[in-house]
């Protein structure tokens, strides 16, 4: 009973020493994957965000049709319609390609809604006081929309890309080289699944803390500085002077 | 002295489905002359407001500020014109409006507040709209809180900043839309002396008001409104005391009912005997 036990939590290092070179490439290409789908999934939100805010239905039906859509499918059945779908139109492209746009798609949708939310939770005498004070629409954007938003928006864009970079994983489906692939592949060649995976959790593990520190640091240096000055109480900002925590 | 109305309202009509929450205003308002507008809960005094700022455009009718139309033109051979969005955004900086809730930029500190539309839309210098901002907020006797931020400063600062936000771009007319009631009952009267002075360094302002008081010792002229009608206009006193309409008087009898001391400012001498 004991033995066997022992058996059991017994690791082989070795399997992990041997196949490190092809765990990089894995968590490197899931690294390049997850930067792609996040420039390119806020290019994608932040246009559809605006578009469907735009009082012109049939862009705004749209971009609703598409948002409802991403969320509401696995995804893995959106790579699985993408990569198998795309041939039957006659377009075949690698597996990375549709891996990366089938991320981009997801993640935009949800970076999409965040956007959107934030806008749409912000006074509408915002826009209105900005509008006809005879600011453009762009600069009312710019100026009086846009700062007010990035605050509220960067803890959900750090939870949704978060989940993102997990879901990336699902690439491996489609024989994308990503982590989850070259975990799955070493684990073919060796049989050692427990030691694969726990190296796998540890790396996946390592990337989301990585990216939540960063964001963190961001909303520490950003977010809470124009955040929380304009809403402070004096008692408060006297407070934090006294304590040497105040931002500026 | 500038020549002609500041602002010109021609037939203007607002629907909402089957309602019209603006139906066939006229008004005229020449430089230099304060009026006041009251009317019912719904009856359309915000909307006309928003009519006149182009928030919420009106479906049919002409607005003109200060001698150029806002969105549609009417052209001397009786064609319409619908202006350019970058027309109707030139135009509208002759107009401020100082919203009921303010909205103050939250994000920005007072002077930024004050100085952002100054930079885009009239493409002034930061140094220029500094200075401007400067002299106004210690026109208007906040100059201490420049730096400050719209949430720091008191309900009375705030809405000075929002004048003083709107004075900034030169307005032709300010319009007001309840300027008093979202505030404390101390600040009130600050605020009414405050539209007092502006009234007599010459601005041309149209307020929607509760306050009667403000409408009988400071306005020059009263509207009231009821259903998207003007149904009286004229000298304060006049429209209060001798309306011959009967929903006029209906309103104002129960009005000042509540308020003993204005119908003593009010009623004519022979009712006091």
């Amino acid at each position: 009973m004991h033995r066997s036990v022992v058996k059991v939590m017994a690791l082989d290092p070795t399997v992990i020493l041997n196949y490190w070179p092809l765990l990089v490439d894995g968590a490197l290409l899931t690294l390049r994957l997850a930067a792609i789908a996040f420039v390119g999934g806020m290019l994608l939100g932040a246009v559809c965000a605006t578009l469907s805010l735009l009082n012109y239905w049939p862009v705004r039906i749209v971009i609703l049709v598409y948002l409802a859509l991403m969320r509401g499918i696995p995804f893995i059945v959106i790579v699985f319609l993408i990569h198998f779908g795309l041939p039957s139109f006659g377009i075949r492209t690698q597996a990375l390609v549709t891996g990366t746009v089938a991320l981009t798609l997801y993640a935009g949708a949800y970076y999409a809604e965040i956007i959107r939310a934030a806008v749409l939770a912000l006074p509408r005498g915002q826009w209105e006081s900005a509008r006809v004070i005879g600011m453009p629409p762009i600069a009312a954007a710019r100026h009086v929309i846009i700062p007010q938003i990035i605050s509220p928006s960067v803890p959900p864009i750090v939870n949704c890309t978060m989940t993102m970079i997990k879901e990336s994983s699902i690439l491996s489906a489609i024989t994308v080289a990503e982590l989850t692939y070259q975990g799955l592949v070493i684990q073919g060649n060796t049989f050692a699944p427990f030691e694969v995976f726990i190296s796998l959790a540890l790396i996946y593990w390592a990337i989301t803390i990585a990216f939540s520190l960063l964001a963190w640091a961001y909303e520490r240096r950003f977010g809470t500085a124009s955040g929380r000055t304009s809403r402070m109480s004096p008692i408060a900002a006297r407070y934090l002077d006294i304590e040497g925590k105040s931002g500026r | 002295m500038k020549t002609g109305p500041a602002l010109r309202a021609t037939r203007l009509i607002r629907r909402f489905g089957e309602l019209k929450a603006i139906d066939e205003v006229y008004l005229e308002i020449p430089y230099g002359q304060v009026v006041s507008l009251v009317g019912p809960s719904g009856c359309g005094k915000s909307t006309l407001l928003r009519c006149l700022t182009h928030l919420d455009p009106p479906d049919e009718g002409f607005i003109e500020v200060g001698g150029e139309w806002l969105g549609r033109a009417l052209m001397r051979n009786g064609i319409v014109k619908h202006n350019s969005r970058r027309h109707t955004d030139r135009v509208r900086r002759k107009i401020g409006l100082v919203f009921q809730s303010l909205n103050l930029w939250p994000h920005l500190s007072v002077m930024d507040n004050i100085c952002t539309a100054q930079c885009i839309a009239l493409g002034r210098s930061r140094d220029e709209a500094r200075a401007h901002a400067l002299e106004l907020l210690d026109r208007l006797r906040i100059g201490e809180i420049a730096d400050a931020y719209p949430g720091q400063i008191s309900g009375g600062q705030q809405q000075r900043v929002a004048i003083a936000r709107a004075m900034a771009m030169n307005p032709e007319i300010l319009l007001f839309d309840e300027p008093t009631s979202a505030l404390d009952p101390e600040l009130v009267g600050e605020v009414l002396r405050l539209l007092k002075e502006l009234a007599s360094s010459g601005m041309t302002m149209l307020v929607v008001t509760h306050e009667l008081a403000f409408a009988r010792d400071v306005a020059d002229r009263l509207l009231f409104m009821e259903r998207g009608i003007i149904l009286a206009d004229g000298a304060p006193q006049d429209v209060i005391t001798q309306t011959a309409d009967r929903r006029v008087r209906d309103f104002f009898d129960k009005v000042t009912a509540f308020h003993p001391k204005f119908m003593a400012g009010t009623k004519p001498k022979e009712e006091h005997s």
